[in-house]
């Protein structure tokens, strides 16, 4: 128990330790050649990516997501954060203690992406946007008013929800608000639509490379995010009419703006705010759930392994031993993905459903290997003790061999649980919103590293402490 | 009770060969008959009891028992075996009950005896076995004589009309082996039938009311404990029950290593505790071999070891001659002092001296 303690201390230490800045004066930008010799960050995949991994003298800090890419910035580990000028409200930036130091000459056109082929939608879609007050809405948010968003009350009558996916994560094109309720320029527009179409609106938030897949697997109707619209991406996907005309914009540091937060304040921004402990709670929830299924259909599927292993038939040693070697080979993030995009594209069959059964796939492998070597450790005779009292070959087995089993395998099947547990972390990938997909979300909001990962390392600590006391106490005897 | 009718069980190797442990067994076995099972190892002694009650299903044959041949398909095994009890070389106690549940376990589970009841009849069994003080310790901690006197009790907890012994003593320390055959000697007298695989000769043959030696998979000579150990009618149960050990030599031309020779024989006594006996057999091959017998080559040489009397005796035998090649003087007396005796025998397959060291 005690080193439990002691972990969490040095965990909450390394809270403490607030990273400083070396002081000097903003950086000041003209033009884009004054780029020359510094390090641009930016968001992987993107145009500002292309265009300066081209320009030999500007080093490139690609990044995950727009708010990583802000962070390396305000980490010092990029000098200048380039992206939509729309990323970043003014708001957001003085919040951050950043400034933009350079609207840049070149205009691009946003628009939403949506299915090849679906017609019907794209014509609604651009009546709607050729219709609607594009400019005061724009406005609305660019502005960072009031985060208010306008009535928009659905119809009468039931229909299919527009399933959308955002692919950007900050106010103000689109971000997790009050209440965990997705807001912004791209969800207010989006559900004005649906609105006029006597739909409700359902947002999802990936990236960019998995929403175009979903788009494509029928999982999506539309993809938004400051999607410019390129000759390249027509191929792939058809694009609304242009609701925006987007300039790039590069971000630095402003060292004459305020100090920097207090832990308290910190700690008040990334979990009181918007009821952000909210998104950490449901996390929280997902995860166990994701983890406490997987844990039971692996385990069932595990049994039946461990008997094909174990069965007189050839066929089906073999083929549970192909399964084992299958399994191992795959990453368990890589199944994931094939099982959603793939193996349950188009079924219905919601993320967390496809997220536990690729869990226990990869779960069952193991545990069947574990049940297989602890029935194996017990010994021939014991098998045949019971037999020669009388007891039929199942009796014997769960009477006898089996308890002895369990006290030879249970400490590995615990540990497997365990990092079973650590596993569900990746589900953020197929936009489930679990304790890491949480901290993330968060993270994007307030852009501070350091507070939520610690608070959900915190947790899932816990949580492993947990599970290892709980299954101990209920399945360790003696 | 139990009839066995051409019994056999091959076994089958991966790579294709098969080999046979038992041929062609046939018997019978009433009711309070206590059968010792012998013969020297790799016999089927063990598989012909573990295919008695089915743990090692036999190739081929049939096994009645009370008029029911076993060995038809769907005969319910497992009541069989409630009746035909077994105890095991390695024990086979269940290692997470503690002693007493171990003896209670199957009379709960199967005859779905009251907790009480079988706790108070396990403690009774226990008591017979000179176990009830260790009632509620882990079988860990017991020794392996204590073991396998629980697992004789758990066997007699569901009240078998016979038991299997299958060698019972072969894994336990010298100083335990009594306790155990005790324990089954009183089986014995209360008149509980039995079939025991063992190498213990006297006890077999104070225990049982017959014998079945066994030798290349059948039961080569069955009879009275009298009828086997004192009138064996094979040479080969004659050689097993007075466990006759032999060291055969040719000696050949003069390149023969007469040294390797008489190291082998000092190895051969020592092993069977007559190493007083090694210095006379050495002295009595150089003498025979290089001065009474130099021309008489090959020369077939033989040293045997009788367990039971502790008769140890080298024996020459001339082939095709009637008469004793020996010279005139014979051996010499001073090696005649120190051996016990020297026959000189004519038979029909030559001149044999043996010479009884």
């Amino acid at each position: 128990m005690r080193h439990v303690y002691v972990i969490l201390g040095l965990l909450l230490l390394l809270g403490g330790t607030a990273c400083s800045e070396t002081g000097s004066s903003t950086l000041q930008l003209s033009s884009d050649a004054d780029l020359a010799g510094l390090t641009v960050s930016c968001t992987a995949g993107n145009y500002y990516e292309h265009k300066y991994s081209a320009r030999e003298d500007v080093k490139v800090f690609a990044c995950n997501s727009e708010a990583d890419a802000v962070q390396a910035v305000r980490q010092g580990l990029a000098d200048v954060y380039v992206s939509d000028e729309v990323v970043l409200s003014a708001n957001a930036l003085k919040q951050l203690g950043m400034k933009m130091a350079l609207r840049g000459e070149e205009s691009f056109d946003v628009a939403f992406a949506l299915r090849k082929g679906n017609s019907s939608l794209l014509e609604q879609l651009n009546e709607f946007l050729s219709s609607a007050p594009l400019d005061d809405i724009l406005a609305h948010w660019l502005q960072d008013g009031p985060a208010v968003a306008d009535p928009v009350p659905p119809a009468g009558e039931k229909k299919a929800p527009l399933r959308c996916i955002v692919c950007v994560n900050l106010a103000p094109v689109s971000y997790l608000g009050e209440g965990g309720q997705w807001q912004g320029m791209d969800p207010d527009l989006l559900r004005r639509f649906a609105a006029s179409q006597g739909r409700t609106l359902e947002v999802k938030f990936q990236d960019l490379g998995s929403a175009i897949v979903a788009l494509e697997t029928g999982q999506a109707d539309i993809v938004s995010g400051c999607l410019f619209v390129t000759d390249e991406r027509k191929t792939f996907v058809d694009f609304s009419m242009p609701y925006y005309e987007c300039h790039p914009a590069y971000f630095v540091l402003d060292k004459a703006s305020g100090t920097r937060p207090d832990l308290k304040s910190r700690l008040t921004m990334n979990f009181v705010q918007e009821g952000r402990w909210k998104l950490i709670v449901g996390g929280l929830c997902e995860t166990l759930k994701i983890t406490l299924l997987s844990i039971l259909l692996g385990t069932l599927l595990g049994v039946g392994l461990c008997a094909a292993r174990r069965s007189r038939r050839k066929w089906l040693r073999s083929a549970a031993d192909i399964y084992g070697t299958l399994i191992e080979g795959i990453p368990t993030l890589v199944l994931l993905l094939i099982m959603f995009y793939v193996v349950f594209a188009g079924t219905g069959v919601t993320a967390s459903a496809v997220a536990v059964v690729t869990f226990a796939l990869g779960f069952a492998s193991s545990a069947g290997s574990i049940f297989d070597t602890a029935v194996s450790s017990v010994p021939r005779g014991q098998t045949e003790a019971g037999l020669s009292l009388g007891f039929t070959p199942l009796k014997t087995f769960t009477g006898i061999v089996f308890p002895q089993a369990l006290a030879q395998g249970l400490p590995l099947y615990v540990g497997e649980c365990v990092s079973l547990l650590k596993t569900t972390s990746i589900v953020g990938y197929i936009a489930i919103q679990d304790l890491t997909r949480a901290s993330d979300l968060i993270r994007s909001r307030t852009f501070d590293a350091l507070i939520p990962l610690l608070l959900v390392t915190i947790v899932y600590f816990l949580l492993a402490w947990l599970i290892r006391r709980m299954l101990n106490f209920f399945l360790v005897k003696k | 009770m139990i009839v066995i009718k051409h019994l056999s069980k091959t076994y089958n190797n991966p790579d294709g060969s098969s080999i046979t442990v038992l041929k062609d067994v046939n018997c019978e076995i009433g009711p309070g008959e206590v059968i010792s099972i012998i013969g020297p190892s790799g016999t089927g002694k063990s598989t012909l009891l573990r295919a008695l009650n089915m743990l090692e299903p036999p190739t081929g044959g049939e096994i009645w028992v009370d008029g029911e041949n076993i060995m038809s398909r769907g005969y319910p095994l497992d009541r069989l075996r409630r009746k035909m009890g077994m105890v095991f070389q390695s024990f086979n106690l269940f290692e997470h009950m503690s002693v007493l549940e171990n003896v209670t376990y199957a009379p709960m589970a199967l005859l779905n005896k009251p907790a009480k009841e079988a706790k108070e009849e396990a403690l009774e069994l226990l008591r017979k076995v000179g176990m009830a003080h260790k009632a509620d310790v882990s079988p860990a901690s017991l020794s392996g004589g204590q073991k396998q006197r629980v697992a004789i009790a758990r066997s007699l907890a569901m009240h078998p009309e016979v038991i299997l012994f299958d060698e019972p003593t072969s894994a336990l320390d010298p100083t335990m082996v009594g306790e155990v055959l005790s324990v089954i000697r009183q089986l014995a007298k209360d008149g509980l039938t039995m079939l025991i695989v063992t190498h213990e000769m006297r006890f077999a043959r104070d225990v049982s009311t017959r014998i079945f030696f066994m030798n290349e998979g059948i039961i080569y000579e069955d009879g009275t404990p009298e009828q086997i150990f004192e009138h064996p009618v094979h040479s080969a149960t004659k050689a097993f029950v007075n466990r006759i050990h032999k060291l055969v030599f040719e000696v050949g031309g003069e390149d023969f290593d007469f040294l390797a020779m008489h190291t082998e024989m000092t190895r051969f006594c020592i092993k069977y505790n007559a190493a007083d006996k090694a210095q006379p057999a050495a002295d009595v091959t150089e003498e025979m071999l290089l001065r009474q017998l130099p021309s008489i080559r090959p020369l077939p040489l033989r040293l045997t070891h009788t367990e039971l009397s502790g008769e140890t005796a080298l024996d020459f035998m001339m082939e095709g001659r009637s008469e004793s090649p020996l010279t005139e003087e014979g051996l010499p007396e001073s090696l005649r002092a120190r051996v016990t005796n020297v026959i000189e025998e004519s038979t029909s397959r030559g001149f044999r001296i043996k010479v009884l060291l």
